[in-house]
C-alpha cells in the first residue's frame, strides 16, 4: 500500500516537472513548439499516470495498456473526448496502422530530418494526448476521468485518489492554457542551427560510436578517412549520399585527401536528355590517380544551411559527376572560335561522358595543362601539350595546334606529331588527346606485358615487384591503358615512383634496341642498373622519411615537453585509481589525522576524483594550503592564524569602505540634488558649516585618541568592552559618547530613535544583505558590521534608514545638506546601538586599543596641530563633525578631504586638516588613518565592481543566497585589498564561488583562493601574459595531435588564435560546467600539476575540441560559429568524458616525447 | 540556394561593466528578461534576423566584457563592426563619464565609418536615476551620435534601437554601393530623409529641453 502511495507521488512528480518545464518553455519563448521535446516528455508522464492500475476490463476488447483505448471509450460518454477521438482518427487514416498512442513509433528526429516537409509526423508519439492538448481538452478529459474514475480505474490508482487524482487533473490545466504552434517563427527559419541541434544531428548522422570515441587525431599523412572508392560507393546510394552533401562539397577544397589542381565554376555539363548544368568542375589529385569531379551549382550552395531544400536539391545528385581518369581514354577537345571550349571524356568502353562546356577564356587550356601535369609522372596525354609549345611555333601560344579530329584514326603514332604540328596554319578546334599512363609496373599482369613466357620468368627475380617492365615494340604502337581495377591497390608510392622513372628510362633504352638477344642482355643489364638505382632511392626515400619524422619528433620535444611530465604514472599500478579518492581510501592514508602519501592522494585524485563529502577536507591540500604530513593540531593552528588575519585585514578595507560609501553618498546626493534641482541658494552655506564642523571635530578626535587618553577615558573603555576587535567599534563608541556630551540638534533627533534600533540590533546578530539592497545605508552597515566583525545587523542599518528617511523631510535643508546630515545619524545610530552591545558583552578589547597605538604612532608626527585642531574642535563642540571623524580614525580624514573638495576653503583648520591627511607619511595599506585619494578611488571603483559582480555571480545556483553572497563578496573585497595592483577582474568571483560552496567558510575559502590565484591571477589582464602562452600552446598541441582539424581552423576564418577558449582558461572551465562537473575538473587540474603536467587545463580544453571536433569538421564551423557553438554548450558537456579524453592525450603526448 | 538573408550586419555593444548589455541583447534577440545573468566574459554573440524594407538583415551581435581590463580582448573585435552600441546606465554615473573613453576606443580601434548609437540603459528604475535624459542628449550631440533611453526589462526602445542602427546601417551601404542607380539613390535618399527628419525632431528636442 506504501509503496503504491509512493509511486502515485513519483507519477505525480513527474507530471508536476514537465508542466513546470512546459510552462517555462512557453514563457521564455512565448510559443510552444507542437514537436516540442517538452511536450513529448509531459505526454510521457501523463501516459504513465494514465496508465496506473488501470482496469484490465476496463478497456475490453482493446489492446491491453493503450490509454488510446481509454480515450475511445471515454468518446462514447463524453463529449470533448469523442471531438478529440475523431481528430485523431481523422489524422491517422493516412497512417491508420499507428493506432496505439503509446507504442513507440520509429524515431520522430530521424523522420523530422529526412523529411521535414512532413507537418505532421507520420506517426507521433501520444497521439492522442498531443491533440487533446493542442485542442485544449486534456484538462477536461482527464477532469471527466477523475470523477468518473472507479469505472475505470482500481482503486489504489492515482486518478482514483481522492487528494491525487484531482490534483492530476488540475495540473494539466496550466498547459492545455497554451497555444501550440507547429509553424517555425520567421526567426526560427533565420537562425543558425543551435549547439544542441547540430549535436544532436552528429549523433545521429554518425551514429553511436562517434560520440563515443570522437575521431582519433593523428597526422595528417598517416591517415585516410575517406578514399575514393568510398565517395563512389556514396554516389550510388543517394540516401547516403544526401546525409553527407555537406561534406561532399567540403571534399571538393583543397583537404587532406585530396589535392586541388584545378578548380572552375560555372562550367556547364549536359546530362542526357537534359539541357545543360551549371556548376563547379573540380580536378583531384587522390593517392589512386586524378579524379574529376562536377557538381551543380545546386549543390554548391549553402549545401544543408536549410533542410527544405535538400529534397529538392536531391535530384540533383543524380547530375554530379564523378569520373576517374584511370578509367578515362581519350579526350576529345573541341574549341570554338570564341575561345569556349568543350570537353568529351570517352572511357575504357568506348562510352562517352556528358560533355563538359568550358565558358569563355583559356579554361579549356588551364584544365588540360592541369591535367597533364596532374597525370605525370605516371601517365601524361598523348601527345603531349607541352611539347607543341617546345616546338616554338610562331603562334606563342601556349595551346597546342594539335591533330585535327579526323586525323585521329589515321596518323595516331607519336611520331605524327610532328606532321600535325605542319598544319598549325589553319585554325585546328577539335583535338583528340589519348591519356597514357605510362608506368605503373607493379599493376602490370606479367602476361598482359609480355605473352613471352621464358622472358617473363626471368625478370621476376630481379624485381622487387614481381612485374616485368614493358617492353614497348611488343605492345601496341602505343602502351594500352590496361584495364584497372578499380580498387586502389595497396603500395608503396616511393616505389611506385622510382619504379615509373626507371621504367621511362629504361622504355627508352629498349626503344633503341633492335635485336631480341642483344635485347635481352642488355636488359638484364639494365635491370641490374635499374635494381641499384632503385635501391638507392629506396633506402634514402626511408631515409628522408626517418629524417622527417625525427625532425617531427624534435619539434614537438622542443615545444612540448616542457607541457607534461615525462615519467608516466599508471593508473592501475599499485591499485586501481579509477574510483577515485572514496572514503575508505581517505582513511586508509590518512593515520591519526596526518595524511603523508601525497602521491597517492594526487593519484587517485587525479585518475577517479574526490568523494564529495571528503572535498572540503581534501581540497585544502590539493590546493597547497596544508601539508601533507602536517598534524591536525598544526592545521588548527594555520586555521587559526588564518581566521584572525583574515579578519584584520577584512577590518581594514571594511573601514575604507565607509568612507568611500560615505563619499558615493554625498555623490549620489550631488547628483539627485542636480537632478531634482531643488536646492537652494540660501541653503548651500548650511552645507559648508556641517563640513567645515566636521573638519574641526575630525582633527579634534585624533587629537584625542592619541595625545588625550584621559579626556576620552570612558569612551576607549566603553571600546574595550565590546566582543570586537576592531578598531573602528571603538571609535564609534566614543564617539557616541561625544554625541552624548555635546548634542547638536540633529544629535538630538537621534538620540529619539537610538532605543528602537539598539532592541532591534541585540535580536539581529546575524549579517544581513541589507548593504546590496540598500547602498543608502552603507555606512551604518559598516559600523554594524565592524563590531563583531563578520557580524552585522540587517535591522538596525534598514531601521537607521529608516529614520533618517523619517529625518529627512523634518530638516528643512537643501537636498545635499540632508543627505549628509542622514548619514551622520546613521552613524549615530548604529554606533549607539553598538554602546548598549558592548555594554552586555563586555569582554575583548585587545586589538582596538593596539589599533588605536598603531593610530597614535601615526598620528604622532602630526601631533602639535592636531592637538590645535582638537582644541578648537572641542571648543567648538560640533558633534557631527565628530562622528564622521571617529567612524574611522584615518579613514575620516579623507571624508574630511573629500569635503574639503566638495566644499571648497572654510575654516583654516580644516584646510590644515586636510593638508596633514595629505602630507601624512602613513603608509596607505598600514591603515595608519589616512588614504591617499587615489588609494580610496581604486577601492571605490574595485568595490563597485566586486559588488557588481557578486550580486550576479550563479545566482541560479542554491547555495547563493545573499547570506553566502556577502560571504562571497566579502572573501572578494579582502583579496582585492590585498592585491590592490592586480584589483579586482571579472571573473575572480567565479573562482571564489565553487571554493565557496565546498568549504563555506570563509576565511578557509580565502585562503584556498589565494592558493588557487597563484597559478591563474597571470591569466587576468592585464598582467596575465598568461592567456597567450595558453594559446600558444594550444596551436601547438592541436597542430601536433589533430593536424586536420588545425587545417580547418586555419582555412576557415583562421582562427587558431583560439580566443574561443578564452573563459575557458581564465576561469579555469568553471563556466563551461555545472557545479558538480567543476569540482571534479578543479581537483583533477591540481593533482594532474603532481602527477602528469602542470598545464592539464591545456588538455581538457583540447578534450573538448576534441569531443565536438567531427561537429566542427562537418559544419564547417568558422570562428563565430564556434564561438556560438561553444558559448551554448556551456555547462552541457560531460566532464567525464573531457576529462577522459584529457587524460588519454596527456598520456599520448608522454609516449610521443618518451619514443625514442 | 536559399540565402537566409540578404545583408549581414555585424553589431558590437560596449559600455562599463553591469550596465546591461547582455540583457539588452538578450531582449533583443530572445525577447525576454533574465535576471540571472552573470558577468560576461570573453565574448558571445547572438543572432537575430530583421527585415527592413523588405530586406532580410541578419544581425550579428557582439556582446563584449564590460571590464576595461578585457579591453585588449574586445578591442580586436571593434574591427569587423559595422554598427556599435554605447551603453551606460542611467543609475550610474560613472558609467555614464565611461562613454568618453569608449567612444575614444572606437576612434582608436574600429574602423572609420562604423555606426555608433548610445543607450542609456536601465531607464525603468526612474528614482535611482543619475544622469538626467538631459546629459545623456548632450553628449550625443557632442558626438553626433544618435541617443535612446532603453531599458531592457522593461522592453523600452530595445527593438527600436537596433532597428535604427540596422537602417542607419542599410543606409549607409546603399548609398556606398548603389551610389550610381538613379532608382536606389532616390530610394536611398527617401530613407535618408526619414533618417534625418527624425534626427532633426531629436535635436529640437534636445535644445528645447
Amino acid at each position: 500500500m506504501a509503496s503504491e502511495a509512493e509511486e502515485r507521488q513519483r507519477l505525480l512528480r513527474a507530471v508536476k516537472k514537465e508542466v513546470k518545464q512546459i510552462m517555462e518553455e512557453a514563457v521564455t519563448r512565448k510559443f510552444v513548439h507542437e514537436e516540442s521535446s517538452s511536450l513529448t516528455s509531459l505526454c510521457a508522464a501523463v501516459e504513465a499516470c494514465l496508465l496506473h492500475c488501470l482496469k484490465k476490463r476496463a478497456l475490453g476488447l482493446f489492446k491491453y495498456g493503450s490509454t488510446m483505448a481509454l480515450l475511445q471509450k471515454l468518446s462514447k460518454v463524453f463529449e470533448p473526448a469523442a471531438e478529440v477521438s475523431k481528430l485523431v482518427s481523422d489524422m491517422e487514416s493516412p497512417s491508420s496502422t499507428e493506432l496505439s498512442g503509446s507504442r513507440k513509433s520509429l524515431d520522430n528526429n530521424k523522420n523530422q530530418t529526412k523529411k521535414s516537409t512532413s507537418s505532421i509526423p507520420s506517426s507521433p508519439k501520444f497521439l492522442w494526448l498531443r491533440v487533446a492538448i493542442f485542442h485544449k481538452k486534456l484538462a477536461k478529459i482527464l477532469d471527466y476521468l477523475v470523477q468518473n474514475s472507479s469505472k475505470y480505474y482500481e482503486v489504489e490508482a492515482l486518478i482514483a485518489d481522492p487528494v491525487d487524482g484531482p490534483i492530476f487533473a488540475s495540473l494539466l490545466v496550466g498547459p492545455c492554457a497554451l497555444d501550440y504552434t507547429k509553424m517555425k517563427t520567421s526567426d526560427h527559419f533565420w537562425t543558425d542551427p543551435p549547439a544542441d541541434e547540430l549535436v544532436q544531428r552528429h549523433r545521429i548522422h554518425s551514429g553511436n560510436h562517434a560520440f563515443a570515441s570522437p575521431g582519433s587525431p593523428k597526422r595528417q599523412g598517416l591517415q585516410v578517412r575517406r578514399d575514393a572508392s568510398n565517395a563512389q560507393e556514396e554516389a550510388r546510394d543517394p540516401k547516403t549520399f544526401h546525409m553527407s552533401a555537406r561534406e561532399y562539397v567540403e571534399s571538393l577544397h583543397q583537404n587532406s585527401k585530396l589535392t586541388l589542381l584545378y578548380g572552375k565554376n560555372n562550367v556547364l555539363v549536359q546530362p542526357e536528355n537534359k539541357e545543360a548544368l551549371a556548376g563547379y568542375l573540380s580536378l583531384h589529385q587522390s593517392s589512386e590517380g586524378l579524379i574529376i569531379m562536377w557538381t551543380p551549382n545546386q549543390l554548391m550552395n549553402g549545401c544543408c544551411e536549410d533542410s527544405r531544400e535538400e529534397t529538392d536539391r536531391s535530384q540533383y545528385w543524380e547530375f554530379a559527376m564523378t569520373i576517374y581518369l584511370d578509367e578515362v581514354v581519350y579526350i576529345h577537345c573541341h574549341q570554338q572560335p570564341d575561345c569556349r571550349g568543350t570537353v568529351v571524356l570517352v572511357g575504357q568502353d568506348g562510352v562517352q561522358r556528358p560533355p563538359i562546356h568550358f565558358p569563355k577564356g583559356g579554361h579549356l587550356l588551364s584544365f588540360l595543362s592541369c591535367l597533364e601535369t596532374g597525370l605525370q609522372p605516371n601517365g601524361q596525354l598523348d601527345p603531349p601539350l607541352w611539347s607543341q609549345k617546345g616546338k616554338g611555333k610562331n603562334t606563342g601560344k601556349v595551346f597546342p595546334k594539335l591533330r585535327r579530329k579526323g586525323s585521329r584514326l589515321s596518323s595516331s603514332t607519336s611520331s605524327s606529331s610532328s606532321s600535325t604540328t605542319s598544319m598549325d596554319e589553319e585554325e585546328a578546334t577539335d583535338y583528340v588527346f589519348r591519356i597514357i599512363a605510362s608506368f605503373k609496373p607493379d599493376m602490370l599482369t606479367p602476361e598482359m606485358l609480355d605473352p613471352k613466357a621464358p622472358r617473363s620468368s626471368h625478370s621476376p627475380r630481379n624485381l622487387p615487384n614481381s612485374t616485368t617492365p614493358a617492353a614497348p615494340e611488343e605492345r601496341a604502337p602505343w602502351p594500352v591503358r590496361r584495364q584497372l581495377p578499380p580498387s586502389p591497390l595497396v603500395r608503396s608510392s616511393v616505389q611506385a615512383y622510382a619504379l615509373s622513372q626507371e621504367e621511362q628510362n629504361e622504355s627508352c633504352l629498349v626503344q633503341a634496341s633492335n635485336d631480341a638477344t642483344h635485347r635481352y642482355y642488355d636488359y638484364i643489364n639494365h635491370i641490374k642498373q635499374l635494381c641499384d638505382i632503385m635501391t638507392k632511392q629506396i633506402i634514402s626515400r626511408a631515409f628522408y622519411g626517418w629524417l622527417a619524422h625525427c625532425r617531427h619528433l624534435k619539434t614537438v620535444r622542443t615545444h612540448l615537453s616542457g607541457l607534461v611530465y615525462h615519467v608516466i604514472v599508471a593508473e592501475d599500478d599499485p591499485i586501481d585509481a579509477s574510483d577515485g579518492l572514496t572514503l575508505q581510501a581517505w582513511d586508509k592514508l590518512c593515520c591519526d589525522g596526518v595524511v603523508k602519501d601525497s602521491g597517492e592522494v594526487y593519484r587517485r585524485v587525479y585518475y577517479g576524483g574526490v568523494c564529495h563529502e571528503l572535498r572540503r577536507q581534501v581540497w585544502p591540500y590539493l590546493l597547497g594550503h596544508y601539508k601533507f604530513g602536517s598534524t591536525p593540531e598544526e592545521r588548527e593552528g594555520l586555521e587559526a592564524a588564518m581566521g584572525a588575519d583574515y579578519e584584520k585585514v577584512m577590518s581594514e578595507w571594511l573601514a575604507v569602505e565607509a568612507i568611500i560609501r560615505q563619499r558615493d553618498k554625498e555623490t549620489v546626493a550631488a547628483n539627485l540634488a542636480k537632478l531634482s534641482q531643488e536646492s537652494t541658494d540660501g541653503h548651500i552655506p548650511l552645507v559648508r558649516k556641517d563640513s567645515s564642523l566636521s573638519n574641526e571635530v575630525f582633527v579634534s578626535f585624533e587629537s584625542e585618541e592619541l595625545s588625550r587618553p584621559e579626556t576620552v577615558v570612558e569612551e576607549s573603555s566603553t571600546a574595550r568592552t565590546t566582543p570586537s576587535s576592531d578598531r573602528k567599534t571603538s571609535m564609534e563608541l566614543s564617539i557616541t559618547a561625544a554625541s552624548t556630551s555635546s548634542m547638536g540638534g540633529i544629535d538630538r533627533a537621534v538620540g529619539t530613535e537610538t532605543p528602537p534600533v539598539a532592541i532591534v540590533k541585540k535580536d539581529s546578530v546575524h549579517r544581513g544583505p541589507s548593504q546590496q539592497e540598500s547602498p543608502d545605508d552603507g555606512l551604518g552597515g559598516s559600523f554594524a558590521r565592524g563590531e563583531s566583525v563578520v557580524i552585522e545587523s540587517e535591522r538596525p542599518k534598514t531601521d537607521s534608514v529608516g529614520d533618517s528617511g523619517i529625518l529627512t523631510p523634518m530638516t528643512p535643508r537643501s537636498l545635499p545638506a540632508d543627505v549628509t546630515d542622514r548619514i551622520q545619524m546613521t552613524a549615530k545610530l548604529s554606533v549607539d546601538s553598538a554602546v548598549e552591545d558592548g555594554g552586555s558583552v563586555g569582554g575583548g578589547l585587545d586589538s582596538a586599543s593596539s589599533t588605536g597605538g598603531g593610530k597614535s604612532r601615526t598620528g604622532s608626527a602630526t601631533d602639535d596641530g592636531e592637538q590645535l585642531h582638537q582644541q578648537q574642535g572641542l571648543g567648538s563642540g560640533k558633534i557631527e563633525g565628530g562622528l564622521t571623524v571617529e567612524k574611522c580614525g584615518g579613514p575620516g580624514s579623507r571624508v574630511q578631504e573629500y569635503e574639503d573638495a566638495l566644499v571648497s576653503s572654510d575654516a583654516s583648520d580644516h584646510l590644515s586638516a586636510s593638508k596633514e591627511s595629505l602630507l601624512s607619511p602613513a603608509s596607505p595599506a598600514s591603515n595608519g588613518g589616512i588614504y591617499s585619494a587615489e588609494l580610496l578611488d581604486s577601492v571605490a571603483l574595485n568595490l563597485h565592481r566586486i559588488d557588481k559582480d557578486v550580486q550576479r555571480c550563479d545566482r541560479n545556483y542554491h547555495y547563493f543566497t545573499p547570506e553566502n553572497l556577502e560571504k562571497l563578496r566579502n572573501i572578494m573585497c579582502t583579496y582585492v585589498w590585498q592585491n590592490l595592483d592586480i584589483g579586482y577582474v571579472q571573473g575572480m568571483c567565479d573562482l571564489v564561488a565553487p571554493l565557496l560552496v565546498i568549504f563555506n567558510d570563509e576565511s578557509l575559502a580565502y585562503s584556498c583562493f589565494c592558493q588557487l590565484m597563484k597559478r591563474m591571477s597571470c591569466n587576468f589582464p592585464p598582467h596575465g601574459g598568461a592567456m597567450d602562452t595558453h594559446f600558444a600552446n594550444m596551436r601547438s598541441l592541436i597542430q601536433i595531435l589533430d593536424s586536420e582539424l588545425f587545417e580547418h581552423m586555419h582555412l576557415h576564418g583562421d582562427y587558431t588564435h583560439f580566443y574561443f577558449c578564452y573563459r575557458w582558461f581564465l576561469l579555469d572551465f568553471k563556466r563551461e560546467l555545472v557545479y558538480d562537473d567543476v569540482f571534479s575538473v578543479w581537483e583533477t587540474i591540481w593533482a594532474a600539476k603532481h602527477m602528469t603536467s602542470s598545464h592539464f587545463v591545456l588538455f581538457i580544453a583540447l578534450a573538448l575540441v576534441q569531443v565536438y571536433r567531427d561537429i566542427i569538421l562537418d559544419n564547417n564551423m568558422d570562428f563565430t560559429d564556434i564561438i556560438k557553438f561553444f558559448n551554448e554548450m556551456a555547462e552541457r558537456h560531460n566532464a567525464k568524458q573531457v576529462l577522459k579524453i584529457a587524460r588519454e592525450l596527456i598520456l599520448r603526448l608522454q609516449t610521443l616525447i618518451d619514443n625514442k | 540556394m536559399a540565402k537566409t538573408y540578404d545583408y549581414l550586419f555585424k553589431l558590437l555593444l560596449i559600455g562599463d561593466s553591469a550596465v546591461g548589455k547582455t540583457c539588452i541583447l538578450f531582449r533583443f534577440s530572445e525577447d525576454a528578461f533574465n535576471s540571472t545573468f552573470i558577468s560576461t566574459i570573453g565574448i558571445d554573440f547572438k543572432i537575430r534576423t530583421i527585415e527592413l524594407d523588405e530586406k532580410k538583415i541578419k544581425l550579428q551581435i557582439w556582446d563584449t566584457a564590460g571590464q576595461e581590463r578585457f579591453r585588449t580582448i574586445t578591442t580586436a573585435y571593434y574591427r569587423g563592426a559595422m554598427g556599435i552600441m554605447l551603453v551606460y546606465d542611467i543609475t550610474n554615473e560613472k558609467s555614464f563619464d565611461n562613454i568618453r573613453t569608449w567612444i575614444r576606443n572606437i576612434e582608436e580601434h574600429a574602423s572609420k565609418d562604423v555606426e555608433k548609437m548610445m543607450l542609456g540603459n536601465k531607464c525603468d528604475l526612474q528614482d535611482r536615476r543619475q544622469v538626467s535624459k538631459d546629459r545623456g542628449e548632450q553628449l550625443a550631440i557632442e558626438h553626433g551620435i544618435k541617443f535612446m533611453e532603453t531599458s531592457a526589462k522593461a522592453s523600452i526602445n530595445v527593438e527600436e534601437a537596433f532597428f535604427t542602427l540596422a537602417r542607419d546601417i542599410k543606409a549607409k551601404m546603399d548609398r556606398k554601393i548603389d551610389s550610381t542607380g538613379p532608382s536606389k539613390s532616390a530610394g536611398y535618399q527617401l530613407s535618408g530623409k526619414d533618417g534625418s527628419s527624425s534626427k532633426k525632431s531629436f535635436w529640437k528636442s534636445c535644445t528645447l529641453l
